[in-house]
């Protein structure tokens, strides 16, 4: 928007000048100039505050020596490589999925096949993921072991190679066979590199930020599904299963996670024998799955009901059996209508895994940095604020990044849009 | 049920037989009823609609005009009566339902395209789903759908990015995909914009000249005396009288006509 034809206008009437400008929009009556005043200089107080807390006073060493704690937590170090390995192989795999998504596109004709390289595209994603890239460039420089380079680098390396090559793969067309073995390799991808992970070190030796974002990730995918069928569920004909359903949601709506959560540590144990009990980290996924579930049933559910009603006929008189209907037309209108809500829902599940330290005892990052306090080196020395706002930004770096994602989700989806 | 020896609908039933013969009918309606809760919009409905006949519904809102178009494809389900499409009989039976919707296509006043599809794939989406034709004859069969309503270069784009006309149009076409021996239009034009009635009532009078055996409910009283084989005029949940239009509109026998007549024309 800014510069070429349009600055030549503007020029032409004259922009008001500076002072024109302040007195316009900030000191228009007596009031405004005196809100102006006190609002400035709180604001301003509050900003120089905030800037000798980070580049002044602020110790960060305590961050520094503690970083690999604060990522991974009591990740045993013989081990570590297989993290490296496991996060170049997600990148290419990621990768590999957006060009193969692409690839359909362009098949199907949704997108044109035109896939050079421009300054647009370049800028595109430059606005999509520096925000990811900066913090991540941070982690790295704070590191000051050349081990996340090297891995950030070739993680970097393995996701380009995957988005080069998804697209010629996504075009093909394949019998049914080879096309089931693609997606099953494709799904498999995530498993087998879990597997090769937990087979070297146990599930609950997990820890740090690594941790909640895998508790988020796998919350967050078994979630999904269950809502969808608990909404269905809640709108069945069927007495019984509608019964279920929503003394499902009620049920679960109405205990604090914290409590189940507590509970889930506690009073498994009176069921269960502990060798068969999981693991702490397991019980917390599926607590965290089974309360998000109830709450994405009901934000699905007013997805269902802004369906018009007038789909449902259409789908009827062109003959779709019941299933069909909801699976072709209803759902993905539904879904597609509250997606905010469940990008919100979804961010705050991620959040609360933090919840599990204090309630569960896991070693997530919120448990790490509180505890590193406690070390000998900086213990007395009230550096919680330092690691509270690291944890907190990096909380900040990927709610907010998902936030951003599924905006732009939205608005590519409301192509065509009544 | 309404006694059906009553003067009045008996000979209305007698005509649309004398009119047809009574052995290849499409469409059988006999003593249909249809209640919502304690309203009856539907009393006594007999109706026979023989093979590539063209039959326009008129009648004043809320006489139940769309109800009993409705309970042929069972987007509302009658409460007594017999409905017969093609010799098969409208039960509960969810394989009849589905083998009558497959035989009925349907046109509704809001269009009532799927908006997160294109309209290619609005129009392909049953064929490929429910008779399993594969991605590419349903292709063809849809761009050749598309040709035939006109307007096969909007097979790319969404339900929203076109006209309320073309909107239409679309419909007709999906409807039309499935193959259907009737088709069935409930107020097709009312929600459009005047200069784009004609567009799809062109449509229809094309589909008509093909052979295709339709009921119509419409306002539009030009389509109902240049196309009708037969004029239904409805009042008050009751077919009231059935006639050709020059029958209908020259001579009406009924008081009611006669009077939503004069209000109309």
């Amino acid at each position: 928007m800014r510069g070429g034809p349009l600055r030549q206008p503007s020029h032409a009437h004259g922009r008001p000048t500076a002072r024109v400008w302040l007195r316009r929009n900030l000191f228009r009556t007596p009031l405004d100039g005196v809100l102006t005043v006190v609002f400035g200089a709180i604001s301003i107080w509050l900003l120089y505050k905030t800037l000798s807390f980070i580049f002044v006073t602020g110790r960060w060493d305590i961050i520094r020596v503690n970083l690999r704690l604060l990522m991974i937590g009591r990740f045993p170090e013989v081990h570590v490589l297989r993290i490296a390995v496991t996060m170049v192989a997600l990148a290419g795999w990621v990768g590999l999925l957006a060009g193969f998504v692409r690839g359909r596109q362009v098949r199907s004709g949704k997108v044109p096949a035109d896939d050079r390289f421009t300054l647009g595209r370049a800028a595109d994603i430059a606005e999509r993921l520096w925000l990811p890239a900066v913090v991540i460039l941070l982690l790295l420089l704070l590191s000051g072991t050349p081990g996340p380079w090297i891995t950030a680098g070739l993680g970097v390396v393995a996701a380009v190679a995957g988005r080069l090559i998804g697209p010629a793969l996504g075009r093909q067309t394949f019998g049914t066979v080879a096309t089931a073995a693609l997606f099953t390799a494709l799904g498999a991808v995530p498993i087998v590199l879990y597997f090769y992970v937990v087979t070297a070190v146990g599930f609950d030796d997990w820890g740090g930020f690594m941790l909640n974002i895998f508790l988020a990730v796998c919350s967050i995918v078994l979630c999904f599904p269950l809502g969808v069928l608990l909404a269905l569920g809640r709108r069945s004909a069927l007495p019984l299963v509608r019964v279920v359903a929503t003394a499902y949601i009620e049920l679960v709506r109405g205990a604090p996670l914290f409590v189940l959560l507590l509970l889930a540590n506690v009073a498994l144990g009176f069921f269960v024998p502990d060798t068969l009990a999981p693991s702490t980290s397991t019980r917390a996924i599926v607590v965290f799955t089974l309360f998000t579930a109830a709450y994405m049933a009901e934000i699905i559910r007013g997805g269902l009901q802004s369906v018009p009603r007038g789909q449902f006929e259409a789908a009827k008189a062109v003959g779709l059996s019941p299933v069909r209907q909801t699976g072709y037309i209803v759902l993905p209108q539904a879904l597609r209508n509250v997606i905010p809500a469940q990008i919100g829902q979804l961010i705050s599940l991620f959040k609360d895994t933090t919840l599990a330290g204090i309630a569960m005892g896991l070693f997530e990052m919120l448990n790490v940095s509180q505890a590193i306090t406690a070390q000998e080196d900086f213990r007395g020395q009230g550096l919680i604020g330092e690691t509270l706002t690291f944890t907190a930004l990096l909380f900040w770096t990927v709610a907010y990044t998902m936030s951003r994602e599924s905006q732009r989700l939205e608005k590519r989806l409301g192509v065509g849009v009544r | 049920m309404t006694d059906h020896t009553d003067p009045d609908t008996h000979s209305v039933y007698a005509d649309a037989t004398a009119m047809r013969g009574s052995g290849s009918a499409m469409i059988e309606l006999e003593h249909v009823d249809k209640f919502f809760g304690d309203f009856q919009a539907l009393a006594d409905i007999n109706l026979k609609v023989a093979s590539q006949e063209v039959v326009v519904v008129i009648g004043p809102s809320g006489s139940g005009k769309s109800t009993m178009i409705r309970c042929i494809n069972r987007l509302e389900e009658h409460d007594a009566g017999r409905i017969v499409v093609d010799g098969i009989e409208l039960s509960n039976d969810i394989r009849n339902i589905t083998e009558i919707r497959r035989e009925t296509g349907m046109v509704f006043q809001s269009f009532n395209l799927f908006p997160h599809l294109s309209v290619l794939d609005n129009i392909t989406l049953a064929p490929r789903k429910v008779r399993k034709l594969p991605k590419a004859t349903a292709d063809e069969l849809g761009m050749a759908l598309l040709e035939q309503v006109q307007i096969p270069e909007q097979a790319k784009k969404y339900p929203g990015q076109l006209s309320g006309g073309q909107q239409q149009r679309v419909a007709i076409a999906r409807a039309l995909a499935m193959k259907p021996k009737v088709m069935l239009f409930d107020e097709p034009t009312s929600a459009l914009d005047p200069e784009m009635i004609g567009e799809v009532l062109d449509t229809m009078k094309e589909l008509a000249r093909s052979g295709m055996t339709m009921i119509v409910v419409t306002h539009e009283m030009g389509f109902a005396r240049e196309v009708a084989d037969r004029v239904v005029f409805m009042s008050d949940g009751q077919i009231v009288e059935v006639g050709t239009p020059e029958h209908f509109f020259e001579n009406p026998r009924e008081d009611r006509t006669k009077l939503f007549l004069s209000q109309i024309l």
